[in-house]
């Protein structure tokens, strides 16, 4: 599977530390930082190591030797102002950073992605949905749990089809998916810009390399593709 | 002697023991007394009907000549109607048979004989409380014009009109009102009389003798001062000597004064009144769902819920322990109650083991989560009951008191957040379907027995050409919960009713499929 990523994340709060223990379990490089002014609690069994700095200080921040372009950096300080403060200046200190930040409403939603958050998660809202999906479409949440945040060899994941394979210039149509055991989802064209194309559309899409798949499957079904990829790449190279 | 009584105790255990006078005697009870009965409002509104007739007969009766046809209508069929309801009244008031075993089990511990005087006494006694109750009063002076002997009588038909109070909820909401600040306006009503009783006295002191030609005695002078005091003010009596004119000012002023008071005695009643009424509507208001979710705690997390049960049509009441948060639900039109959901009162009247489905525990108090779970746990443990929770060690907790589904927005945020990082492109489709922002949803769709998927193949229903993708399938399964989740089920797997499919596709396609079913 997908190698863990550079991970720096900001905050060992009640958000910080489920956000840590998560991204520990998918095998991530995970670096936790932590503002100086603010006292840690760690509970027992907590196994992490935390570097106090002072946020406010761009030469503390600098002082990290951040490899900005191969890390995302997580804010999840329990303040919302800390979060959005914290963006700020890490927008101004790495410009294309990949910042992803928790909010706990609409509003702070919206100055978090004007700061510069390439993603939000909204909390409240969030938890909301699973509420209320959980008591109107009971099977789909399920489902989603066991595709998506629980533990098992059932994953969804995105692929990038490499140059010159066996689906190079082939319509999705004439690709069995569903025998090899993955359910394609959805499609990236980068020709089409980034652009979802949901597979029930019914456009019959050329495929091409360097278009992303999002599927569905088992852990072994998603090697055996991968390897299929991989070998007929090679056949055709040669 | 011994006939007699021998009668009456077979007459009492005979229906004591019958289910269909049981059935009968409840039925009416609801119909006349129970304001959570769906059907009372039509009788309400007939009994209305009745009442409204019967004052406009009354009114044109004044003028014109009412045919006597019409008259006689009025006369039998009003009365009877009235009549029959004050027997029924009178009947589920209370039960005369229950009396009568009592007083004989009574009489058989004792070892003596059962002593009739002293029962029907008893029995008397009873009723008479209903008889002499302020609302059986007006039911029976309603019933009098119909003895048309007395021209006097015909004036009662108003009485007709009092009734009415009876079938409308808001109206006796305002005589409870006047009961809860009795003190505070009779205080106001004493005063009154004094200042009438003083002004009155002295204009006729002063005007009395012949000065004022409008004064003719100490009832004109009393008259006089009511007219004044009340700012009405006809001006028929008006006086005419300095001395009365001074006088006249100062109960004007006392008179704003006064008026002043009694407004705003009542107005601050009725706003204190105003949650009870509130909550009284909504709980008639949700009497008529069969499935009713409860929300208890309106903050951040709250809202968002609500919106989403709104979005997806589940009826559902908010309860806030709060005045301004429920306030704030009801400005947005929700059925909203400001009530504390730690105890059992609201849940028993918004029917927990009539209606209510779900509870969700949403206020931001994990302690007070816990609680509410427990209470609705303890009156009815078939209900889903989903709580909020921060902390794992709570978690655990509420896990004992067997609350179905634990939410901790911490850790949803957190497994988000883990995902994101691996798969960010696939978790941005994923939340685009989950999240309904496009026309492509995801769904789910119980097979019915006997429907076109159901002991079909995967191979035959062909999802292809349904325009769906097939996510899995949850096997039926003989509880509540769902069955063992199959994943990208074989071409050879075969439907039964009872499975549940989840499917990701165009939203006009899933209400296809739904549609079929």
């Amino acid at each position: 599977m997908q190698e863990g990523k550079n991970i720096l994340l900001f905050g060992y709060g009640s958000f910080g530390r489920q956000i840590y223990k998560h991204l520990a379990l998918r095998g991530h490089k995970v670096r936790v930082i932590s503002s100086t002014d603010r006292a840690i609690s760690l509970e027992d069994g907590d196994d992490v190591e935390i570097t106090n700095i002072n946020l406010k200080k761009n030469d503390d921040i600098l002082s990290l030797n951040i490899d900005a372009k191969n890390t995302i950096f997580y804010c999840a300080m329990d303040r919302t102002a800390n979060n959005l403060f914290l963006v700020l200046t890490l927008k101004s200190l790495f410009v294309n950073a990949n910042i992803i930040a928790i909010s706990n409403s609409n509003e702070t939603t919206r100055k978090l992605k004007y700061a510069g958050a390439s993603s939000v998660i909204d909390l409240y809202e969030a938890t909301s949905r699973r509420i209320v999906h959980n008591l109107t479409k009971p099977a789909v949440s399920r489902a989603l749990d066991e595709i998506v945040y629980k533990q098992n060899d059932l994953k969804m994941l995105e692929l990038e089809i490499p140059a010159n394979t066996f689906l190079e210039g082939k319509y999705v149509s004439e690709i069995n998916f569903r025998e090899m055991g993955i359910i394609l989802i959805a499609i990236i064209d980068k020709e089409l810009g980034y652009e979802l194309i949901f597979t029930d559309h019914r456009i019959n899409h050329k495929l091409d390399g360097g278009d992303i798949l999002v599927i569905v499957a088992k852990e072994e079904n998603i090697a055996k593709f991968q390897e299929k990829l991989q070998n007929e790449k090679g056949m055709k190279n040669e | 002697m011994a006939n007699v009584n021998a009668m009456l105790l077979s007459f009492a255990y005979f229906i004591e023991s019958s289910q269909k006078y049981k059935k009968i005697k409840t039925f009416f009870y609801n119909l006349l007394e129970n304001d959570e009965y769906p059907y009372k409002k039509y009788f309400d509104f007939f009994m209305i009907f009745v009442i409204l007739s019967s004052v406009t007969l009354l009114v044109m009766d004044v003028k014109q000549h009412i045919p006597k046809w019409v008259d006689d209508i009025d006369l039998y069929f009003v009365t009877t109607v009235f009549v029959v309801e004050y027997i029924l009244r009178m009947w589920v008031y209370s039960d005369v048979h229950k009396i009568i075993i009592e007083f004989n089990e009574e009489s058989e511990y004792f070892d003596t004989e059962l002593r009739l005087r002293k029962l029907f006494a008893t029995i008397v006694k009873d009723k008479w409380r209903y008889i002499s109750s302020f609302a059986a009063i007006i039911d029976l002076l309603a019933i009098l014009p119909s003895y048309r002997g007395l021209r006097i009588l015909r004036v009662l038909v108003l009485f007709r009109a009092f009734k009415m109070l009876r079938y409308t909820k808001s109206l006796t909401g305002f005589l409870y009102v006047l009961k809860n600040k009795k003190f505070e306006l009779m205080t106001l009503l004493t005063l009154s009389a004094f200042f009438i009783f003083i002004a009155g006295i002295m204009l006729y002191v002063f005007e009395g003798d012949n000065k004022n030609p409008n004064i003719h005695n100490i009832f004109d002078a009393f008259y006089w001062a009511l007219i004044t005091i009340s700012t009405v003010g006809y001006g028929d009596i008006a006086p005419v000597t300095p001395e009365g004119r001074i006088m006249t000012m100062l109960i004007i002023i006392t008179g704003i004064g006064l008026i002043s008071f009694v407004t705003s005695i009542i107005v601050s009643s009725f706003n204190e009144r105003l949650g009870a009424l509130r909550e009284d509507r909504v709980v008639q208001d949700v009497a008529k769902k069969k499935r009713l979710t409860v929300v208890c705690g309106y903050g951040l997390l709250g809202r968002l819920v609500v919106e989403g049960l709104k979005k997806e049509g589940v009826e559902f009441v908010i309860i806030d322990n709060s005045e301004e948060m429920a306030e704030l639900a009801y400005k947005k039109g929700y059925h909203a109650i400001c009530a504390d959901a730690t105890q059992g009162d609201v849940f028993k009247k918004l029917g927990i083991n009539e209606r209510i489905s779900h509870v969700l525990c949403l206020t931001s108090d994990d302690i007070q989560n816990a609680f509410i779970a427990v209470n609705v746990k303890s009156l009815n443990e078939n209900i889903y009951v989903t709580a909020r929770c921060s902390d794992s060690e709570i978690a655990q907790k509420m896990e004992c008191a067997n609350v179905n589904q634990i939410v901790m927005p911490q850790e949803i945020a957190g497994m988000m957040g883990a995902v994101y990082a691996g798969e960010p492109v696939a978790f941005d489709v994923l939340l685009t379907i989950i999240e309904e922002k496009e026309k492509t949803h995801i769904n789910e769709i119980t097979i019915t027995e006997g429907s076109f998927l159901d002991k079909k193949s995967i191979k035959e229903i062909n999802f292809e050409r349904l325009r769906l993708i097939l996510l899995g399938v949850f096997k039926k399964s003989e509880s509540a919960t769902l069955g063992e989740f199959v994943f990208n089920p074989s071409d050879d797997f075969v439907f039964e009713a009872g499975d549940n499919l989840v499917c990701i596709g165009y939203s006009t396609a899933i209400a296809n499929l739904k549609g079929k079913m």
